[in-house]
């Protein structure tokens, strides 16, 4: 209801200037011309590149024609730079898309705006422990996964093959953050319950990380994980699924073990004095459509946080999806809560062990 | 400048100048440093954590010594460079100073890429070794130290090469020879004449190199290992990762306070404000 009152509010406007014209009505005009456009944008921070491109094709164009709402996309979505925005009281962004960490940390810090469940609907979204907070609504879902080099080396099943070096050998590429999803697979690997990680045993992580030490890579960048192992730097790696089937489509012996993998999601937010944030609540609530859902899970390797999307999506394209079928009741959903409040301790730990 | 040829006019000039270091410079600094005392947990909690928790006093150790090896790396290769810069016709002095500019110039994240290419596993220069049968398998040169070193001494090479050569040319090329005609050996004439001299480009590179490498950020993480955690990648999870500006402010204030430090020796001791003219 909300978006046709919008549409006839627009509608009206262009009549209204139409029949005016002439000139001195367009400077009589002018101000309310600009108002209307300021009140109809909203700015969304995101990852850019590729991924921006297709949110460009999937909701941003379709939501501009469907409410008069422009949306621009701005790169360079740092938690810092929410931080300073909203500390300077100078807040540019409406939305801004982040890793479901700061879903916490956001809202500790007291930068985020609540999201109006009046407007955008929850109903639908995938089930599961904090993927919707009182400030954040996920976005799309990927996975951690085990990559493997087909040629150096080929069939690694389990989170156990991965720290096996001398059944494959090789480089191992993890994530530098420790969030990275590869604590958590040393405990699998050490024979932890997937539903007994959290919290999670550090010491046990590290002491088997210790095992296959010198056979580590850290990427600092997901470009970089992928680069690893298309240059045959890295055998297997713990990268996003997206990544994976990247690496793959451009002709690198990259396989996907599908058996057990990691499950997260990312976030979308709406940080304190946005400018526009009921256009905002009106872009997330679209985007959670399921046919909104199903447009990004077709324009880019993220699994829609929606079910009901998977309806409309090819099976062969769900087939590769995090969330669809392939990897459905295998995947392991990450702790994000628990590493909302741990990341900080953990990271000193971490650090530790790698200068050890 | 000496106190006598101090003229309001002069000060008249000085003013924009010191207003935009004040605004820009001196305030933000302060606000930093104010920013690291400000947890309401209590005005050191950070500092405590910083100089308790065996890792930060590590990476704080890492980083100096990481720092102190670029500088010497940088003073090995720098000092024949910046002798035979001094010495080439213009030709060869415009080719010497792009080849230490250039990469100086050139994006770090296209460098840093550019090095991994070359050093890889698989990359080119562990190809070549291989084809000449020089090697199995592969020399680690990248993703550790070494990595970090090599990547970082590029770089820094023009910090050390610049103010060599500067005091190198005000050295009275007749010295050495002078040295020489007296019975002085080839080395003797080095290390007693030509090298004292240029002990002021020596100590001025040192401590530019020394004191620039301590916030390096990109380069280690790209090109380093595991190991290779320096003080500014901290800095950067603080202030991104997990906001904790606190804490990353008293990280900043240490490393300020070290560089600061450092610049007081120099200058004490080494007399370093001469060379840079500024008494």
């Amino acid at each position: 209801m909300t978006d046709s009152r919008k549409f006839l509010h627009r509608s009206a406007t262009r009549r209204d200037l139409l029949k005016l014209g002439g000139a001195g009505a367009a400077i009589i005009a002018a101000p309310s011309v600009l108002r209307a456009q300021s009140k109809g944008e909203i700015v969304f921070s995101s990852w850019g590149g590729s991924w921006e491109a297709a949110m460009r094709e999937a909701w941003f164009d379709p939501f501009t024609e469907k409410t008069g709402i422009a949306v621009r996309s701005v790169p360079g979505n740092s938690y810092g730079r929410i931080q300073a925005m909203v500390e300077s009281g100078n807040t540019e962004w409406d939305i801004v898309e982040v890793l479901p960490d700061f879903q916490w940390i956001g809202a500790e810090k007291n930068l985020l705006e609540p999201i109006d469940f009046s407007v955008v609907d929850r109903g639908p979204i995938m089930e599961g422990e904090d993927l919707v907070t009182e400030y954040s609504v996920p976005q799309v879902l990927f996975s951690r996964l085990i990559a493997y080099n087909d040629r150096l080396a080929p069939g690694p099943q389990s989170f156990a093959d991965v720290f096996d070096t001398e059944k494959f050998p090789g480089k191992r590429a993890f994530y530098t953050k420790a969030n990275g999803a590869y604590l958590e697979a040393a405990l699998l690997a050490d024979g932890v319950a997937p539903a007994d990680l959290y919290p999670l045993d550090v010491e046990r992580a590290l002491a088997k990380l210790s095992t296959i030490r010198d056979d580590i890579l850290f990427y600092e960048t997901n470009a970089q994980g992928e680069q690893y192992m298309t240059d045959g730097q890295a055998a297997i790696g713990l990268i996003p699924d997206g990544r994976a089937l990247n690496a793959k489509r451009n002709g690198a012996p990259i396989e996907i073990a599908y058996g057990l993998s990691f499950l997260t999601w990312s976030s979308m937010v709406v940080p304190k004095g946005a400018p526009n944030a009921e256009a905002a609540m009106q872009f997330l609530a679209y985007a959670l459509t399921p046919q909104a859902q199903a447009a990004i899970a077709k324009a880019y390797t993220y699994g829609p946080v929606v079910p009901e999307a998977f309806e409309m999506i090819p099976q062969e394209r769900a087939e590769i999806l995090s969330g669809g079928p392939q990897m459905r009741d295998k995947a392991i959903l990450l702790g994000e809560k628990w590493w909302g409040s741990n990341l900080a301790a953990v990271t000193d730990k971490l650090n530790a062990w790698k200068l050890s | 400048m000496t106190e006598k040829s101090f003229t309001w006019r002069a000060g008249g000039l000085l003013l924009p100048g010191l207003l935009f270091l004040a605004a820009l410079f001196a305030w933000p600094v302060a606000r930093l440093v104010a920013t690291s005392f400000s947890d309401p947990a209590g005005a050191f909690v950070h500092y405590e954590r910083i100089f308790l928790d065996p890792v930060y006093i590590r990476v704080v150790g890492r980083t100096m010594a990481l720092s102190a090896e670029v500088a010497v790396l940088c003073l090995l290769l720098g000092y024949p460079l910046a002798y035979q810069l001094n010495r080439s016709g213009p030709l060869g002095k415009a080719i010497i100073l792009l080849c230490v500019l250039i990469p100086f110039w050139t994006n770090l994240l296209v460098r840093s890429y550019g090095w991994i290419v070359l050093l890889n596993p698989q990359g080119i220069i562990n190809g070549l070794l291989r084809e000449a049968g020089l090697i199995e398998g592969a020399v680690p040169l990248v993703y550790n130290t070494t990595g970090v070193l090599i990547g970082m001494t590029q770089i820094m090479l023009p910090y050390m090469v610049l103010p060599l050569a500067a005091v190198m040319s005000r050295i009275d090329p007749t010295l050495p020879s002078a040295a020489r005609s007296l019975g002085a050996s080839p080395l003797a004439a080095f290390t007693r004449v030509y090298l004292p001299l240029t002990m002021p480009g020596i100590l001025a590179g040192l401590l530019l190199v020394f004191m620039l490498s301590l916030g390096f950020f990109v380069v280690p993480a790209l090109l380093g290992g595991p190991r290779d955690i320096l003080l500014a990648q901290l800095i950067d999870f603080n202030i991104n990762s997990t906001l904790n500006w606190p804490f990353a402010a008293a990280l900043s204030t240490v490393l300020l306070g070290a560089t600061l430090a450092l610049y007081w020796i120099g200058d004490r001791f080494f007399d370093l404000g001469r060379l840079w003219g500024t008494r």
